[in-house]
């Protein structure tokens, strides 16, 4: 089956390791009135995420709405501070670093948002918008600027001739492309792509799609890729993480993530994936289908954050919590949190 | 795209990057944001009345003395003899005095009336080019930093807006005048500018507050964007995202708050001036006019109408070039 995904160039395994995250939290407080007295309470948005990612690879990170997966993106490019864990770059931790001793990092780490409509400052030229990370980092002399840019918008796929147009003039795909040119300028290492696609409707979606793929070839950009679009991120990424209310559970190389995956959380979401295959009469093996709903991270379970929804939950899960781990029938640099874990095949229509 | 294998047909190769329609170039563009709305407005025949009349009594202002020169009037000559003895004015509209002259004195009216202009439109400017500027400047502040500064700030816009703005005015003139050594021992120049002042400061004083608080809204909001976030994530610095990104943002209800609050004032300097807290005599306005032309309204309806056009015209095409102001820098309005 994997032979037909069309292999994109894998990252060299000997490549550098550009970002380590360790133990990352964030905990936002919320103010709640009980009774009298102010109960001070936090939402556990992120609660303790770790992964490597090396030059020119490409992490997808997945998982249902409100599982801290976009949080964890704002905290790598550091528009959120952590509240605890480290955010190593290159060997450096930048989790706490003061804006201004920042400022070189901020060229190496940059930000693609979902939002194309708001993404892209209505009272500004797109010139003026991909100008402003050279302006700011001084990365090219007074009177080459619009050189720089009609060079990004003809790498990005726009006329570099609508320099001078306002965002509201182009479409939602053509927007998304200026934004990538905005990341681009600064000529950073690593992308952070914050569901770039979700808010395109198909079609648009695949060019897009190819327009990063071909920066990531072309550019060597390390790519972290938040979706929750699971056909996307399998498209595109080597390695993925899934992660369920704040906490990655399961991780590893894409073709054991979406072949044989071992968390029952991740069974669930292949299995919930829509395909082709049901559309063309052929009906799934099996659908998983979790009931209840996601647990409030204000108060989140004991032990095993999704056990709440879990078949396979015992006594085990409420007290001891699962380690993200090798696991048995791993393949390398796969881990799952569960205690249970074990692999399902045949999951996702093959069909096709 | 389906959860199952990508289909090795749908490659790059079919999708160039480039794939999306490129537009015709013959649309207009390459224009500055500024450009548009003054071709816009330029379109607008209302503005351009309504700028051409704002012009007007502008060049009024500016050039009263020439004015007063060419008719061969000045403020302040008591021509006793074109009054009665019971003060009521023996000529109409003369060639000496286009616009007659005043009851009692027998000042020239037309000079009065070009010098009146003067006041409303400088007190007026300059109270809501102070105002305006406080406003936006506390009003990002507040919206933008949030925490402690948004509460100190808040507070103080709630306890601005709390104030009884009359009373204020009304009170501030005989206590400056006290600062400056009592009504008694200062000479009627000096307490002409020492009201003059109190004027700007009171109305710019009251003005602020509320611009300030909509900004401030209006910043809550735009914060949030994520254009903000990427500016950030660029590294820009909070002053340039403040007064680069958010600023021009923000041109709609600076410009509305501009074009109501001058207006407001040109009333409010010819009310407060008609309540006798305003301008005082020497100084000629069309405030201190009216509150004498009402005692001679009826023998001299001209004395009190004159003023109270030359208001009424100013105050309206001061409303409506702001509206105009206003849809032309809206890029969302098509008209």
């Amino acid at each position: 089956m994997s032979d037909t995904v069309r292999p994109i160039d894998q990252a060299p395994s000997n490549a550098e390791t550009l970002l380590q995250i360790r133990d990352l939290k964030m905990h936002f407080p919320i103010k709640e009135a009980a009774g009298l007295a102010r109960t001070k309470k936090v939402v556990q948005a992120v609660d303790g995420v770790s992964f490597d990612l090396k030059a020119g690879a490409s992490l997808g990170l997945v998982g249902e709405s409100g599982c801290g997966k976009s949080t964890t993106g704002r905290m790598i490019t550091r528009l959120l501070t952590p509240t605890s864990g480290q955010i190593l770059f290159k060997g450096t931790d930048i989790a706490r670093l003061k804006e201004k001793d920042l400022r070189p990092f901020r060229r190496q780490l940059q930000i693609v948002f979902q939002d194309p409509y708001s993404s892209l400052n209505p009272r500004q030229t797109v010139s003026n918008i991909i100008s402003t990370p050279l302006r700011v980092h001084n990365l090219v002399k007074k009177g080459k600027e619009l050189a720089r840019v009609q060079e990004l918008l003809e790498r990005v796929g726009l006329n570099p001739e609508h320099h001078n147009r306002y965002p509201n003039e182009f479409s939602g795909g053509q927007r998304q492309r200026i934004g990538i040119a905005r990341a681009l300028a600064v000529e950073p290492e690593v992308i952070i792509a914050d569901e770039p696609v979700s808010a395109l409707d198909v079609s648009i979606q695949a060019q897009v799609m190819n327009l990063l793929e071909d920066l990531r070839r072309d550019l060597g950009i390390a790519f972290v890729f938040i979706a929750h679009d699971l056909g996307v991120v399998r498209h595109f990424c080597d390695t993925v993480a899934v992660m369920y209310l704040g906490k990655i559970v399961e991780q590893g190389p894409r073709e054991q993530i979406y072949g044989a995956p071992q968390h029952p959380y991740t069974q669930a979401l292949l299995s919930a994936a829509p395909d082709l295959g049901t559309i063309r009469g052929i009906p799934p093996k099996e659908r998983i289908r979790l009931v209840g709903d996601v647990p409030s991270p204000i108060d989140p379970p004991s032990g095993c954050r999704f056990r709440t929804r879990c078949w396979k939950a015992e006594d085990i899960c409420a007290t001891q919590e699962p380690l993200l781990e090798g696991k048995p029938q791993s393949t390398p640099g796969h881990a799952a949190a569960c205690h249970f874990a074990e692999p399902k095949l045949d999951l996702t229509a093959a069909t096709a | 795209m389906s959860i199952g294998a990508p289909d090795s047909s749908v490659g790059i190769e079919e999708h160039p990057a480039s794939a999306e329609p490129v537009r015709a170039s013959g649309v207009a563009h390459g224009k500055s944001p500024t450009r548009i709305a003054i071709d816009r407005l330029r379109k607008d025949k209302v503005a351009i009345v309504c700028a051409c009349i704002v012009l007007f009594f502008v060049l009024v202002a500016v050039f009263a003395p020439l004015l007063a020169k060419l008719e061969g009037g000045d403020i302040s000559t008591f021509n006793v003899k074109l009054v009665d003895e019971f003060g009521f004015p023996t000529i109409g509209f003369t060639s000496d005095h286009w616009f007659g002259v005043e009851p009692r004195t027998g000042r020239d009216l037309f000079a009065r009336w070009v010098y009146g202009a003067r006041p409303s439109l400088i007190v007026a400017s300059v109270a809501t080019l102070f105002g305006t500027t406080v406003g936006v400047v506390m009003g990002l502040l507040a919206g933008f930093l949030g925490g402690w500064v948004d509460r100190v700030i808040s507070w103080v816009i709630d306890f601005v807006l709390s104030l009884p703005y009359l009373l204020f005015a009304i009170a501030m003139v005989p206590i400056v005048e006290s600062w400056r050594g009592g009504a008694f021992t200062l000479s009627p120049e000096e307490q002409a500018s020492t009201r003059f002042y109190v004027l700007i400061f009171v109305l710019s004083f009251f003005g602020w507050a509320g611009l300030a608080r909509v900004i401030r809204g209006e910043v809550l909001s735009l914060r949030e964007r994520e254009f903000v976030l990427a500016a950030k994530a660029i590294g820009v610095s909070t002053q340039r995202i403040l007064f680069k990104e958010l600023l021009p943002n923000l041109v709609a209800p600076i410009v509305i708050s501009a074009s109501l609050a001058l207006p407001a004032y040109v009333t409010a300097e010819a009310g407060l001036s008609f309540l006798g807290v305003g301008l005082i005599e020497p100084v000629p306005s069309w405030g201190q006019t009216i509150a004498t032309a009402t005692n001679w309204f009826k023998a001299d309806p001209m004395y009190l109408w004159l003023p109270v056009i030359a208001i009424t015209i100013l105050v309206l095409a001061l409303a409506l070039l702001g509206d105009a102001i206003r849809d032309a820098f809206d890029p969302k309005t098509r008209r």
